[in-house]
């Protein structure tokens, strides 16, 4: 695999991007146990196939739990449910334990998706409660370190948009990829190993290294190498 | 957690969770638009649960979009068997039609219905052969798809032992196995969870035996099993977090295993995990005792508990998914979107907000109108009225981009309200309303019939003057825009003229009213001469505008523009609003020449410089911009007119209507006129103005 022709000026080509996926979740399992690894989602019933055969398809890391301390914010409960009192009540049965309020958990997935049209990869991300309710980008902000929350305020090349999910078909958040190529070049420069060519193996590893920041998910070091 | 020997604990469950993903709601919703309809017959569905894998938060049962039964157009390979942490188990939707008939359904006949599936498993055999069917599960729901909320409610049948099962013994397993044990218990737990074959099986059997081998093997083994072991335990995916208390799969294993195997002492293993693998300090190992039946020969059904409670309660739950879901909400959020990143990327300093609170007014709903509208609502403009009393001619949509064919069709449909329906078609969250209404105009004497319907329209007209921002001026004539300039002048509004001659254009902003200036400007530090506003479309004439249409040759009636130049002039007039919005000074902001400034970068207004008038012709491609002052004389703005007007309101437009030298006599043009006879000059001939006029055949 010629990994001159795979990431040129900061971009990547589809199959690069389906290399570096690969090098990045392998990497991720071994130096990143704390975390679940990335698992590859192929995409089927594609028209267009690569030149090389190679699937395309996205990494996905679901599941993510935060606790949160905040009070759930009341969106559903404004849909004004009535109390019930069914004529046939269940008997009460005392093997049932009566539960506490959990402590508020906060689910996170995130999609590293290719941009076709930007050349680079693309952070998608959602958030969800334990019922299954959307959050809102208030309330993932909040779950932020706040180390993140002031990068996303200052740095000109981090916004978080939302917009439909290239596969899913719903609204996710991400990371606008306007700005990737960009900073991609300055981390090529200054990358030791390969003069000034990011070899494609590295690209995600050195990518996410920046935009895992904006999200609160870091990297250990030893990734870079 | 045993208390004396008399009276062991009853052992107690902790309920199940449910969890439904968003994107089961938007499958559901796509299957009920498109297959189901109002068919409510129920819906075999499958919900997913995994081993416990946090020691804080317990897992629940999820729907994901995949529960529902296969949609052949997902793209994404469709996860079914051997993933670790999505056991498949089988499950019924009830979803009705209306909200009266969810709360009417019989929930305590739904529950027994699926205790009775369970009963019958268990009884068959088939719950040896497939365990998951110990955790089959019931959800009923009322999809309301016009607002996109959901209310639905679980339940997770078990069964009831009866006298209820008491807890002998419970700890953590890594108290309960010695160390050697428990090294190979983890062992033979992690290569079941590690095989696709095994992976998705909830509940297996532990069989220890006394040189601490560990084998798991599946239920249906249990004869097997016998003999070989020094412990043999019953073991399940418990997603329930706690130390003190098994999840909610044991009741029904329980009664699977007091009715298949008559033990009346239940070794049980609630495996749970950490980082995805077994975890035996998380994990508990318990010994519960249960009273066997009586020798029946055929054993009833006990009854069966279950439905989930709401934050403990017994209600249903709800989400509400409007915004993620309706086609309108996510029109608006994609279009804000497309206005922040010109912010974000490009203009920084760029004001939205005063953006999509403006309300334009257009009078003249035509080529410009259309024009002006459209670019508009590109700045993220919500707010439009147009008043037009036309109605879309044949000749109309080529040019006037809001209307179609349909619009003409029949006896035409009215201008201001086809526009409106455009608007709305386009991007739905506009607010947008549409004046069928002639503007009255100077030199188009009227009868003293019509004398009271045309104040009406002058009333009506400077009402929607007064409440709205910004006026764009875009008749067919020089004269209709006459009484616009005057009423903005007086209520100091935004005025933005538009013009087209037959290559050339003409935009331009109307300058502040003359009572502004002892209100506004008192705390500007200006002295006399910067006092002079800017000028309107009427200050440089030197007569009052007259009827300028009839008696003209049908041609000049019709004139006709290059079609590029609507367009051209329509954008350019909205750009020059934009500008206006977004200047500190707003309506009084100077007039700024494009020779005259540095290079465009004006630190008052981040879009650049901001003209007072744009000229431009395309037969010469060019392009300047002009500045005027206001004229004393002013037929339209003067501080002359503006108090007359003020003063005898009514009467004073009848006057100026009806008698066209009334208005060169009060501003004095009649004098100057006199003088200026009396020189030699060359006035150009001013009738750049005339715009595309439609003809109605």
């Amino acid at each position: 695999m010629n990994s001159g022709r795979e990431v040129i000026d900061g971009r990547l080509t589809v199959e690069g991007f389906s290399v570096a996926a690969r090098a990045f979740a392998d990497k991720w399992k071994t130096h990143n146990q704390s975390l679940p690894p990335w698992s590859w989602v192929p995409l089927i019933n594609r028209t267009l196939l690569l030149s090389n055969q190679q699937e395309e398809g996205y990494l996905s890391l679901e599941n993510i739990l935060i606790l949160s301390s905040l009070e759930e914010s009341t969106e559903d409960e404004s849909l004004n449910v009535a109390t019930e009192c069914s004529e046939k009540e269940e008997p009460v049965d005392h093997t049932i334990l009566v539960q506490n309020q959990e402590n508020e958990a906060h689910y996170y997935d995130f999609h590293i998706v290719y941009s076709a049209s930007y050349k680079v990869p693309v952070l998608y991300f959602r958030g969800y409660c334990s019922g299954g309710q959307p959050l809102s980008l208030d309330v993932i902000k909040k779950d932020l370190p706040s180390c993140s929350v002031s990068l996303l305020l200052q740095s000109k090349w981090t916004f978080i948009t939302q917009e439909e999910h290239p596969y899913l078909n719903r609204p996710w958040f991400k990371l606008h990829p306007c700005g990737t190529e960009d900073w991609i070049k300055l981390l090529s420069q200054s990358s030791i190993s390969a003069g000034c060519q990011m070899p494609v193996e590295l690209y995600l590893v050195s990518w996410f290294s920046v935009v895992g920041q904006v999200v609160g998910l870091r990297i250990p070091l030893e990734m870079l190498n | 957690m045993s208390e004396k020997e008399t009276s062991p604990a009853i052992l107690q469950f902790a309920p199940l969770n449910s969890s439904v993903d968003e994107g089961f709601w938007h499958s559901f919703s796509s299957l009920k638009l498109d297959k189901l309809g109002i068919d409510d017959s129920p819906i075999s569905i499958t919900g997913f649960y995994g081993p416990c894998s946090h020691p804080q938060v317990s897992n629940h049962l999820t729907l994901l979009s995949e529960s529902l039964p296969l949609d052949e157009q997902s793209s994404i390979a469709s996860t079914s068997h051997g993933n670790r942490n999505k056991c498949p188990v089988p499950g019924i939707l009830y979803n009705t039609n209306t909200l009266e008939s969810f709360h009417k359904l019989d929930k305590q006949s739904l529950l027994k219905a699926e205790a009775n599936k369970i009963w019958d498993d268990i009884q068959s055999g088939k719950a040896l052969e497939d365990p998951a069917v110990l955790s089959r599960f019931l959800v009923i729901s009322f999809a309301d798809l016009k607002k996109w909320s959901f209310r639905y409610w679980f339940a997770f049948p078990a069964l009831v032992l009866d006298p209820p099962a008491s807890l002998v013994d419970l700890k953590p397993a890594s108290a309960y196995f010695s160390s050697e044990e428990a090294e190979s218990v983890s062992a033979a737990c992690n290569e079941w969870r590690h095989s696709d074959l095994t992976t998705d099986v909830p509940f297996f059997l532990v069989s220890v035996s006394s040189d601490s081998k560990t084998s798991i093997r599946h239920l249906k083994d249990w004869e097997a099993c016998q003999g070989d072991h020094h412990k043999l335990l019953f073991g399940f995916y418990d997603p329930c977090h706690l130390p003190n208390n098994p999840g909610w799969p044991l009741r029904n294993y329980l009664a699977l295993i007091r009715s298949r195997w008559n033990l009346e002492t239940v070794w049980f293993f609630c495996y749970r995990e950490s980082r995805g693998f077994a975890d035996l300090n998380l994990s508990l190992v318990g010994q519960a005792s249960v009273t066997l039946a009586s020798g029946e020969s055929a054993p009833t059904v006990p009854n069966s508990v279950g439905w989930e409670l709401n934050k403990g309660k017994r209600v249903p739950r709800s989400i509400s998914l409007a915004n993620s879901m309706d086609p309108t909400r996510l029109a608006v959020s994609a279009v804000d979107l497309n206005l922040k990143l010109m912010r974000w990327r490009a203009l920084p300093s760029l004001d939205l907000n005063v953006l999509s609170s403006v309300k334009c007014l257009l009078l003249g709903a035509g080529t410009l109108g259309c024009q002006v509208a459209r670019t508009l609502m590109g700045w993220g403009i919500r707010n439009i009225t147009f008043v037009d009393y036309g109605k879309v001619a044949m000749s109309n949509p080529v040019r006037q981009s809001l209307y179609t064919f349909e619009d003409c069709v029949g006896r035409g449909e009215f201008k201001a309200v086809a526009a409106v329906k455009s608007l709305k078609q386009i991007f739905p969250a506009m607010e947008s309303s549409g004046v069928v209404m002639a503007i009255p105009m100077p030199g188009h004497p009227i009868s003293s019939q019509e004398e009271d319907s045309i104040l009406a329209d002058c009333k009506r007209l400077s009402d929607l003057i007064e409440s709205h921002d910004a006026v764009f001026l875009l008749t067919d004539t020089r004269e209709s825009r006459w009484l616009p300039s005057l009423l903005c002048a007086n209520a100091n509004k935004i005025a933005i003229n538009a013009a087209l001659g037959f290559d050339s254009y003409m935009v331009m902003r109307h300058g502040a009213g003359p009572t502004s200036l002892s209100d506004d400007m008192q705390n500007l530090d200006m002295n006399k001469t910067n006092k002079q506003r800017l000028g309107c479309y009427f200050c440089n004439d030197v007569v009052a505008p007259q009827d300028s249409m009839t008696d003209r040759t049908l041609d000049q009636q019709c004139t006709v523009t290059r079609p590029g130049l609507a367009p051209i002039a329509g954008a350019l007039a909205v750009e020059l609003l934009v500008g206006v919005l977004q200047h500190p000074l707003g309506i009084n902001a100077k007039g700024d020449n494009s020779s005259l400034s540095n290079g465009g970068n004006n630190d008052d207004s981040p879009l650049g410089i901001l003209p007072h008038q744009i000229r431009g012709s395309v037969s010469q491609f060019s392009q300047i911009t002009l500045l005027g002052q206001a004229s004393n004389s002013c037929t339209a703005c003067s501080e002359t007119v503006i108090s007359e007007y003020r003063e005898r309101g009514n009467s004073f437009i009848l006057e100026a209507i009806n008698h066209p030298t009334y208005l060169e006599d009060l501003t004095g043009l009649t004098e100057l006129k006199k003088a200026a006879n009396s020189f030699n000059l060359d006035w150009e001939d001013d009738d750049t103005d005339d715009e595309d006029v439609a003809v109605d055949m």
